[in-house]
């Protein structure tokens, strides 16, 4: 990746991070740490692998792209109202009584929302369908979906990986969002879902383990020749939850409270507010 | 009925390229020519029936009709959260199909036995039930499902009614059909019991008391303007099913007299509200909970005396 590229990568990011914050302090939201751990992997899709047409949601070749961790969806409005699928005038409707823009991913006519997710162990099971679909029709397009690590807990989570891997579905793509939390501890206490590598290699899976910030390393995971032509493939991509806001990071009560004063007033140095 | 339901999902997967079947490792018996006929349309996504949903929902998403087949028990309990979500709140084109509900394995105790799933599935917006008795209902009840656009539920028990082949009525969406006419009072079957009920309603023939007998196929939605111009001069109605008398035919009908001014008497026959913590026939279990034509006939005399 050259120099311009990356920079270009890191002023969407930016924006993302920004629009995302703003959405969730004028709605007193949760979730903004959840919704920042992704902003790379989201921004590297949506600019550099996605074949999409915002003009065109509903077009059946498309990739289709979920988010499984649907509680961090604002950060998906974002990139999605950045793309053109809806103007950023939208976001100002964020969790507002009435609004369709709901806090957890929900497919309700929003343009290149594909999937009603939220609820651990959905997005990447439908994913698998939608994967299965575009090998039964002969379709060339991919299917990409975002998984949180606590969702690793999840046994539907595991049918799935299971299923994907006997049907040797190398159009489905799922990105690990590996921040070490999950909603009331360190993964590794709760719940230790370690060695996820050897594990997920051992189910049949192409595997590869990258940072989930370094845009670099995003792109080496995605690039054609890292990508099974016979294996379903996934990327466990480290992360630090809140990332962008250090006054947040790789600390889960940001899972669930609103920034304050003092993160706000970070995020306004940071040109984020 | 598994010949006829097995017919029927041949028939439609002959017919419609766009249709797939899905099956959490169910089928023994059943589906032999069926996988062996379509290698890519006949999946069987092994025991994950929660991730078998939502993989339906995901083929579904993308344009396919999608059968899904299991014991009624894990189709709709072991995975209501992907019902809930997947299936129901997108309004996908998921057609399940819950084989052996009711108390049809009746060895196999209580992990087995299904008498809650009309009552879970009938809380679901948008989820049109049918519960077949005989080979007609389920005919229709398949053709109906896939041809609807939106998710179904259908089940059926082992239990069936033996009508003999071309002398019955019509068959139309929540509309009751009518079996034998009705009087003063009227029985309202959902199911393969329905041959009990016509059993009951011989033996009270017998004792002077004639009473009308209605099947039920579709248990949502239930076409109120029917029902009513069923019971609009009946005194007593009578629900019959192999379910618990919590949340099914039953409830859907007091749900709709509740709510009625002089409204028939109503009396609801099935499961009882307590586990069946012991095996036996099908015919014992269902006697253990007051369903024989003897005792139903019995019951419904001393009620309407």
């Amino acid at each position: 990746m050259t120099k311009k590229d990356s920079l270009n990568l890191e002023k969407i990011a930016h924006e993302v991070r920004k629009l995302t914050i703003s959405m969730i302090v004028k709605a007193h939201a949760s979730h903004i740490a959840s919704s920042y751990s992704t902003v790379e992997m989201l921004v590297y899709l949506y600019e550099k692998v996605l074949k999409i047409n915002p003009k065109k949601p509903n077009d059946p070749n498309r990739d289709r792209f979920i988010l499984s961790k649907g509680w961090g969806i604002s950060a998906v409005y974002a990139m999605l109202a950045i793309k053109g699928f809806f103007s950023k005038k939208l976001l100002e409707e964020y969790c507002k009584d009435g609004s369709k823009l709901i806090g957890g991913s929900t497919r309700n006519g929003i343009p290149g929302v594909e999937a009603t997710t939220t609820s651990m162990g959905h997005g990447f099971p439908i994913g698998v369908g939608m994967a299965l679909a575009a090998k039964l029709q002969k379709r060339q397009n991919r299917v990409f979906v975002i998984i949180s690590d606590g969702e690793l807990d999840e046994g539907s989570t595991w049918e799935s990986i299971l299923i994907a891997a006997h049907h040797k579905l190398d159009n489905l793509i799922v990105l690990v969002d590996y921040n070490k939390w999950q909603s009331f501890g360190r993964v590794k206490d709760v719940l230790n879902i370690e060695p996820l590598t050897e594990k997920l290699r051992a189910f049949n899976w192409n595997v590869h383990e990258i940072n989930g910030h370094e845009f670099n390393d995003i792109e080496k995971a995605l690039i054609s020749k890292s990508i099974s032509k016979n294996k379903p493939n996934i990327i466990i991509a480290h992360t630090i939850k809140g990332k962008g806001l250090s006054s947040i990071e790789d600390k889960n009560e940001w899972h669930y409270q609103t920034p304050r004063e003092k993160e706000q007033a970070e995020a306004k140095e940071k040109g984020l507010l | 009925m598994k010949a006829t339901f097995i017919n029927a999902i041949t028939k439609i997967m002959d017919t419609h390229e766009d249709c797939l079947t899905i099956t959490a490792d169910m089928g023994f018996s059943v589906f032999e020519d069926l996988q062996k006929k379509y290698l890519k349309r006949f999946i069987n996504t092994g025991v994950t029936e929660q991730a078998s949903v939502s993989v339906a929902a995901g083929l579904a998403l993308s344009g396919y009709k999608v059968f899904f087949y299991a014991q009624a028990s894990f189709a709709t309990m072991r995975c209501f959260e992907q019902l809930h979500l997947d299936m129901a709140y997108n309004s996908l084109n998921i057609k399940l199909i819950g084989v052996n509900a009711g108390l049809s394995l009746n060895q196999l105790g209580v992990s087995h036995f299904s008498v809650e799933d009309i009552g879970i599935v009938r809380t679901l917006p948008g989820v049109t039930i049918f519960s077949p008795g005989n080979a007609y209902e389920m005919e229709w009840a398949m053709e109906e499902s896939y041809h609807l656009d939106g998710p179904t539920y259908l089940r059926y028990t082992k239990l069936n009614d033996e009508s003999e082949r071309g002398k019955y009525p019509k068959i139309s969406l929540g509309k009751p059909v009518r079996i034998v006419k009705e009087n003063n009072a009227v029985i309202l079957v959902t199911g393969g019991i329905m041959s009990m009920a016509k059993e009951a309603a011989k033996l009270l023939q017998r004792n002077g008391i004639h009473i009308g007998l209605y099947s039920v196929p579709t248990i949502k939605p239930i076409n109120v303007k029917e029902l009513f111009t069923i019971t609009k001069n009946i005194k007593y109605v009578f629900t019959l099913e192999e379910h618990s008398i919590i949340g099914g035919l039953g409830s859907a009908v007091a749900e709709i007299f509740a709510e009625t001014q002089d409204a028939p008497i109503l009396h609801r026959f099935g499961i009882a509200d307590t586990f069946i913590g012991v095996t036996g026939s099908v015919e014992y279990l269902l006697g253990i909970n007051g369903l024989t034509p003897v005792k139903i006939a019995a019951d419904i005399k001393k009620l309407i005396k």
